[in-house]
């Protein structure tokens, strides 16, 4: 098996509701918390998963787009944003400040973490998984679509065998620009023809397929297994935890025009752990089955 | 295709800095501003910065912003103080002058930058719009008046008092009348 | 009670000036094999589609069709008989396999557990589990159509109808579908009725064989009784097996052989004398090279590998030659480069005498090339055939007055005067090879280019288009083409290659040819190998049994 696919397997093969469930908090809380060991903890959360889903190679690759992207949005914001008691010098009659800087900093930690959860999901939540959620609450759409994809890449064959077949016989071949329109006209014309055909003979196969019944139903290959249960209660524990601490204010915390001390009352310890394990999770599954393999194919 | 994101940023920025341009002072240098003396016969006027305004809404404010280093017990920011008017000062000459006389915290946006043509006082005493709610901000009053345009258009007279208020709701609470509109 | 009973069927189609189908009547049993052939045209698939009556066309009808005992309309499960149409791609219906095969059962209304149950059950007894989750734009022709059938299956019919399915496919994944089939009536005893002319190999499988003729019924009879029901000169003997013709011809009164193995047996019992073989027919050939490729290289992107390895050929004017090969060996892709589609990226090719990079623009393929591609309908841009082939005559300059007078004349020599004002794609894929032909040959070609011509086509349009080759040959035009069929190019072809590996392996004529192979050779050569090796067509065995008997 391909070693990229194969290592997709283990968080990949949760229920797309989870999934999605989970990408979403992380998105969410890693978007619009401002403290900084959150950040921290989703920007990690993000970089491991990532390095679990693709290759050394593409790691290092990704370096040379993040740490720049890290030190543009880190000097930027000082530039132009001037709050903060701590001066550090004065451009053009504004102070660029220490707290800015700061700020920069956590910006960029904040876009590069968001960033990376993206490229993960963009990796796990594939086409099929989010037509499935698409198709619960919009089942005709999502047959539609399905047809669609279906039908696209017939057409687009079908349409270049045409214009081929049409060049083979030297009809409006040349290069000029009105035989070039012309050529295109010709074919799109036959393409219609074609569609309809196509989508006659079509239609006659779903109908003899039953097509058209009442009480059609949606079948998909996921199923809502009991470790998806178990994932989605502890995924939502661990976010009502993140998400009721932030709201009421443990973690509280700012950088203009002061600093502020990071919080470390026991309720924010405790809101920083359980965030801290909802953004490694992923990791930590992948990683207990890369030493579960380990182990039986050392004992093979 | 990440390459061409990273180097249209970097163009914007590197633009940014040159329309900006790249005047650079210390923090000493910028604070060692001339003020000239006053005498009996010289020009002046009057200018104070107050942010009272802000304690009917105090529920508003920003939390880090809830202590006395940030928000003075009376709202006094600046008393009334006396200052040299110069040919063809304006509200912004003053109150930028005053602030660094006192090493009062202020960003501004640039005249070029901001859509209303004048200079624009986005905080003060890093209390900045939007510190106190939606509706707040920076407005300014001359001898009682709010002025219909910027404070780097409004070229000020012998003896005309200025009045920096922060306000939680557009003006009002500071008695002017206009509607919508942001204008300091 | 049998499964299927039709009584008395007549059908007229709304503007039809004749009944499609005249005075049917025909009984299915239950767990029968009855494969339905005739010419294309004499009404079967109308037959066909009136029997799943949510597929029924609309016209005049009369007559009664019984399931099961009961009237057809009181049956209300889509899913009771499945039908497998013609194309395996239109029939697909969304884009994953696994989703194609749940179609079915999602429209009956069956709850996901259950369908996850009958689709992976199906799955297997079709060995589609290797294939399950991929996209269906991915999979071959053949996989498709296995695909379409295992779509139907799911829905556990008691009657399997397909309409001609194997017509699209090339003859090792026909042989496959063929297979499948013979699979679900042995082992599932499901009853099945195939409209097929692939008589070869369906005859030896099949429990009836009905015949049509002009929307009647010819002959309802055992495989073994067809050969003898037949009259002489009647077309359809051309579509039968060779052992069976041979049977015929020799006038035996034993049983009618269906297979090579009985083929070869009865030809054992009858007598034969090795001295009797062929003699080897020399070959000529002009001395003007009009096709020469040496050693072409190409592969369509530059990561991918190479589809041609150094392939080399001369064709000689005046020559019908015939390249074989596996599927996807890139006999098409061959074509394409010669054609100018596609460029060889080392090589030479010369068309009639001149580098082909030397034609710039439409030169080619003004009265020197024309090149017909494996789908006719891609010839077909306009609303009816005449439109199309006065288009070319247009682009050619020619004045108007004389466009009429030659579309007049390629119509009548092509059989398709009749056909002129229909549209392209209303007609049967014969029809449509025999209009896409007289297009590409208005522009009066010195070289002609044919990708697999004989697909999809019957008997007697096979005749007809050998018969126009030879034609086309005495006119002075080289034919180049590319098929599968063995028959046809063991009859038609002055000489064969072999494509393998991309290059070509071997061209000799024919004879020579598929004596010195053993498995790649026709069904008439494999049953007479042992005693004539140069015996190749049924009709050179037949002569050589004709000659024994007079030695």
């Amino acid at each position: 098996m391909d070693r990229r696919s194969g290592k997709l397997k283990a968080f990949g093969s949760y229920h797309p509701t989870v999934l999605m469930i989970y990408f979403l908090s992380i998105l969410l809380i890693a978007a619009f918390l401002s403290n900084p060991v959150l950040q921290t903890e989703a920007l990690l959360g993000g970089i491991l998963f990532c390095a679990t889903l693709q290759r050394r190679g593409d790691g290092l690759r990704d370096l040379g787009f993040y740490l720049p992207l890290f030190l543009m949005v880190a000097v930027t914001n000082p530039i132009f944003s001037h709050n903060g008691v701590t001066p550090l010098f004065f451009l053009n009659g504004n102070p660029v400040t220490l707290e800015a800087v700061f700020y920069g900093i956590a910006l960029a930690v904040t876009v590069i973490g968001v960033l990376l959860w993206c490229k993960c999901y963009s990796r796990i939540m594939t086409e099929d998984k989010f037509l499935y959620l698409f198709g619960r609450a919009a089942p005709k759409l999502s047959l539609t679509l399905s047809m669609a994809l279906r039908f696209i890449p017939v057409f687009l064959r079908q349409s270049r065998r045409v214009s081929r077949a049409q060049k083979a016989m030297g009809l409006y071949a040349g290069k000029s620009i009105p035989d070039r329109v012309k050529n295109r006209l010709r074919v799109m014309t036959a393409m219609i023809s074609w569609s309809l055909e196509h989508a006659m003979e079509t239609s006659a196969s779903m109908k003899a397929r039953g097509y058209g019944n009442k009480g059609r139903t949606n079948f998909s290959l996921f199923r809502f297994r009991a470790s998806d249960g178990a994932l989605l209660a502890v995924l939502l524990l661990l976010l009502a935890v993140s998400a009721v601490g932030a709201a009421v204010g443990v973690t509280a915390f700012s950088y203009y025009p002061k600093v502020s001390v990071i919080p470390l009352s026991p309720d924010a310890l405790t809101v920083y752990a359980a965030f801290g394990i909802l953004s490694l999770l992923p990791s930590i599954i992948e990683g207990k089955e890369a030493v579960v393999w380990r182990f039986y194919r050392s004992r093979i | 295709m990440k390459k061409n994101i990273l180097a249209v940023c970097g163009i914007a920025l590197i633009l940014a800095i040159l329309i900006n341009g790249t005047q650079v002072q210390s923090v000493s240098e910028y604070y060692l501003t001339h003020i000239d003396d006053l005498t009996p016969e010289s020009e002046r006027v009057t200018i104070s910065i107050r942010c009272d305004a802000i304690f009917p809404h105090y529920d508003e404010l920003d939390p880090a912003l809830r202590s006395e280093e940030f928000l003075p017990p009376d709202g006094v920011i600046l008393p009334p103080t006396e200052y040299r008017l110069r040919e063809g000062d304006t509200v912004f000459d003053i109150l930028n002058r005053a602030v660094r006389q006192n090493h009062i915290q202020m960003e501004f946006q640039g005249a070029e930058e901001s859509p209303f043509g004048s200079v624009y006082i986005k905080g003060i005493h890093y209390l900045y719009e939007f510190s106190c709610g939606p509706l707040s901000g920076w407005v300014y009053r001359v001898d009682g008046a709010f002025p219909h345009y910027g404070c780097s258009r409004y070229t000020l007279r012998d003896g005309q008092v200025i009045e920096w208020l922060y306000t939680c709701d557009l003006g009002q609470d500071a008695g002017a009348k206009w509607i919508g509109g942001r204008e300091n | 009670m049998a499964l299927l009973q039709v009584e008395d069927l007549s059908f007229r189609y709304p503007n039809g000036a004749q009944n499609a189908l005249d005075h049917i009547d025909l009984q299915v049993e239950r767990g029968e094999f009855m494969v339905l052939c005739g010419p294309s045209g004499c009404g079967k698939t109308t037959l066909l589609r009136l029997l799943k009556q949510e597929l029924a066309p609309a016209g005049e009808r009369s007559g009664q069709i019984f399931y099961e005992g009961a009237p057809q309309s009181r049956l209300h499960n889509a899913g009771a008989i499945g039908f497998v149409q013609q194309n395996p791609e239109s029939q697909i219906v969304t884009d994953k396999v696994w989703h194609e095969l749940a179609f079915g059962l999602e429209n009956m209304g069956v709850p996901t557990e259950v369908i996850r149950r009958r689709v992976g059950e199906m799955a297997s007894f079709f060995g589609i589990q290797g294939w399950f989750r991929q996209k269906t734009d991915t999979l071959s022709g053949g996989q498709k159509q296995l695909l379409n059938l295992a779509a139907v299956m799911v829905m556990q019919p008691n009657l399997l109808i397909l309409d001609e399915p194997t017509v699209q496919l090339d003859p090792i994944a026909a042989a496959d579908f063929i297979s499948t089939l013979q699979k679900l009536n042995r082992e599932l005893g499901l009853t099945i009725l195939l409209a097929e002319h692939r008589l070869e190999e369906v005859l030896p499988i099949a429990d009836r064989v009905l015949l049509m003729k002009n929307g009647s019924v010819q002959l309802c009879e055992t495989p073994r009784k067809i050969g003898a029901a037949l009259k002489a000169n009647d077309p359809m003997l051309f579509a039968l097996p060779c052992a069976v013709r041979l049977w015929r011809e020799l006038g035996a009164a034993d049983d009618c052989p269906l297979t090579v193995r009985e083929g070869r047996d009865f030809l054992v019992r009858h007598d034969p004398k090795p001295a009797a073989a062929p003699p080897e027919a020399p070959y000529r050939h002009e001395e003007e090279a009009t096709i020469s490729l040496s050693n072409v290289w190409f592969r369509y992107e530059k990561e991918l590998p190479d589809i041609l390895r150094g392939s080399s050929l001369t064709v000689f004017r005046k020559e019908v030659f015939c390249i074989l090969g596996g599927n996807g060996a890139g006999k098409t892709t061959l074509l394409h480069v010669i054609a100018g589609l596609d460029k060889a990226y080392r090589g030479k090719i010369k068309i009639g005498g001149k580098p082909l990079e030397n034609y710039k623009g439409s030169a080619l393929y003004r009265q020197n090339l024309a090149f017909l591609p494996q789908d006719p309908q891609t010839v077909f841009v306009k609303d009816t055939v005449r439109a199309d082939l006065s288009e070319i005559l247009e682009v050619m300059e020619l004045p108007r007055f004389e466009r009429e007078e030659k579309i007049k004349r390629i119509a009548e020599k092509l059989g398709i005067t009749r056909l002129l004002d229909r549209h392209p794609y209303d007609l049967s894929g014969g029809e449509q090879q025999s209009c896409a032909l007289a297009k590409v040959l208005l522009s009066e070609p010195k070289i002609l280019l044919l990708d697999e011509p004989t697909k999809g086509l019957d008997a007697g349009a096979k005749r007809s288009l050998q018969k126009l080759l030879r034609e086309l040959k005495t006119d002075g035009i080289t034919v180049l083409l590319v098929t599968h069929d063995l028959e046809f190019a063991a009859e038609t072809a002055d000489r064969c290659g072999l494509f393998f590996d991309g290059e070509i392996l071997s061209a000799d004529p024919p004879q020579k040819f598929f004596a010195e192979n053993s498995f790649y050779t026709t069904a008439a050569n494999r049953i007479a190998r042992g005693l004539w090796k140069n015996a190749v067509t049924c009709e050179q065995v037949l002569a050589c049994c004709k000659a024994s008997e007079m030695l």
